[in-house]
């Protein structure tokens, strides 16, 4: 006999396989999430923060460090795929950029951290500060924020160039106006996943930012050193006696939660920017 | 074997009387390896509208894009002849890119607004060009909407998106846009192939209007549109210009067959 396929049959069969794939995409996610709150649910606490010890140094140093990445990585960034994207017209120089940014992206973060200690901190004199830091990261992230600032700008009809251009812009003047103002917010949302990945990096500041200091946990100036939070999970569960248990768990739990916090602001940045512009 | 192609008898290529404003000389035009344009020599009067016919591909877009030189955005396009411009070459090299696009405007096939607002695209131009701002530049956008016929429709609502307007007034819009730069040659490509019976025939009405201020040379595809609005037509076929005289004498009395059948619907 001779049986009928039901197209709606597959159709949901599709759409369940495809939901499990997605559902299973989250899981790690929340998983880690619970595991570390759980863990560490004994020390998270205000305290935690506020203690004379506690995270607070840690989570501005973290901050700070974040923030200055983004500063360096984001101008040269942008101008790199601007300079791709809209100037660029092939030929080997063009080739030879997208290779480096491919290796760059492909280098391990340790191996940045070795070259910042030798370039920022020795070379630059920027000693291990803040400073070095930044530099270090900004060039772990750069790779990211090139390509995802190109796409950002590519995502840009060509029809709007064009009809820039037809207007009498040059092609500076389509790129300020037209083509960076519709690339935006994909262009801001790449940065902020990109130092939010730079955030939890431990390795390239290693040597190059981060200490782990009781008396002076606050920077004075960019050439001082600071206290992260990678590096005092890193510490905690390494080195340091005596910390209350749960407390490394619960620095990791709040860690993630900033990493993943950026990660929400840069989604939800891209749903309010996306909905002022359409075409 | 070497395949000639044959010559174009030269005397269906009509030099219209009066003033020329744009006149091009043994046009050729290359995509990479293809061949777009073959020798193309056309001259353009002055505050009339001409318009290019023929089928999908013969060359008439690129052509009309020779004349802004919105060619050069395409990498592997290359331009050899001449094209002149008030008896300029605008290919040779001390031409200014950016000031021959201000003289020479031009109107896309797909309504292209920015997403901004109303106001804001047509001011595009004049903030580039001008230092006219506040009601100065009020005024220029006025103008410019009134004289692409979408005042009235939009006086109210200046500052919303443009992307909210219909695609008929979109494409009035990036009129409005082009004529706030105050150029001296309209470029239509295929203007009213989005729009429907009534936007066309708004924008066709809008072009008689324009023609008393403005070179224009419209792409078509429609010949019904070219016959209406149009005082001289150009035949392209395969990259040549086929045949170029007053408008009647295409569509009633054509000189080459090619022309005929095409007009008269047996290919295209």
């Amino acid at each position: 006999m001779m049986r009928v396929v039901s197209a709606h049959k597959t159709e949901k069969l599709a759409f369940a396989g495809l939901w499990l794939c997605a559902a299973i995409v989250i899981l790690p996610v929340l998983g880690i999430m619970m595991v570390l709150a759980w863990r560490g649910a004994s020390a998270l606490s205000w305290n935690l923060i506020a203690a004379p010890q506690g995270l607070l140094a840690p989570i501005v140093g973290t901050i700070l460090l974040v923030a200055l990445t983004g500063l360096i990585a984001a101008p040269l960034g942008v101008a790199a795929a601007v300079y791709l994207s809209e100037y660029s017209r092939g030929g080997a120089l063009v080739r030879l950029i997208r290779l480096a940014i491919v290796n760059l992206a492909g280098v391990p973060s340790v191996v940045y951290g070795l070259f910042g200690l030798a370039l920022f901190v020795v070379l630059f004199g920027f000693g291990r500060s803040l400073l070095a830091g930044a530099c270090t990261l900004a060039l772990l992230v750069l790779p990211l924020v090139i390509s995802t600032s190109e796409e950002a700008l590519r995502q840009v009809p060509a029809p709007l160039r064009h009809a820039s251009l037809a207007l009498g812009a040059s092609q500076w003047q389509t790129v300020c106006r037209v083509v960076l103002p519709n690339a935006l917010p994909g262009i801001i949302t790449g940065l902020i996943l990109s130092i939010g990945r730079a955030a939890g990096e431990t390795a390239p500041i290693l040597f190059t930012a981060a200490f782990y200091s009781l008396t002076h946990p606050f920077p004075h100036s960019l050439l001082d050193p600071i206290l992260v939070l990678p590096y005092q999970l890193f510490v905690m569960a390494t080195e340091a006696p005596d910390v209350a248990p749960g407390t490394e768990w619960a620095t990791a739990f709040v860690l993630l939660a900033i990493v993943l916090g950026m990660n929400l602001v840069a989604v939800i940045l891209r749903a309010r920017l996306r909905g002022s512009r359409r075409w | 074997m070497v395949i000639q192609l044959p010559d174009i008898p030269p005397e269906n290529i009509l030099r219209p009387p009066g003033e020329i404003k744009i006149e091009t000389k043994n046009l050729d035009m290359y995509y990479g390896n293809f061949q777009a344009l073959k020798s193309v020599t056309i001259a353009v009067p002055s505050r009339r509208i001409t318009a290019l016919i023929g089928p999908s591909g013969c060359g008439k877009s690129s052509f009309l894009r020779c004349l802004n030189r919105m060619n050069d955005v395409i990498a592997e396009a290359r331009v050899d002849g001449q094209v002149l411009l008030d008896g300029r070459d605008i290919y040779s090299d001390d031409t200014d890119v950016v000031q021959l696009r201000r003289r020479v405007g031009m109107v896309f096939q797909r309504p292209n607004p920015f997403p901004m607002s109303i106001y804001d695209n047509v001011a595009y131009g004049p903030r580039l060009h001008t230092t006219a701002r506040g009601t100065e530049l009020n005024e220029i956008v006025e103008r410019s909407l009134r004289a692409a016929a979408l005042w009235n429709e939009v006086k109210d609502k200046l500052h919303q998106s443009a992307m909210e307007l219909s695609g008929g007034q979109q494409q009035r819009l990036c009129i409005a846009r082009v004529l706030a730069v105050e150029p001296e040659v309209v470029l239509m490509d295929e203007p009213c192939s989005a729009l429907d019976p009534t936007a066309t025939f708004r924008i066709e009405e809008l072009m008689t209007e324009l023609m008393e201020n403005y070179t224009i040379v419209i792409v078509t595809h429609n010949m019904y549109q070219a016959s209406r609005v149009s005082q001289y037509t150009g035949f392209f076929l395969s990259g040549e210009l086929i045949e170029y005289n007053r408008t009647e004498q295409i569509f009633e009395n054509p000189a080459d067959k090619r022309t005929d059948d095409y007009v008269r619907g047996r290919f295209g």
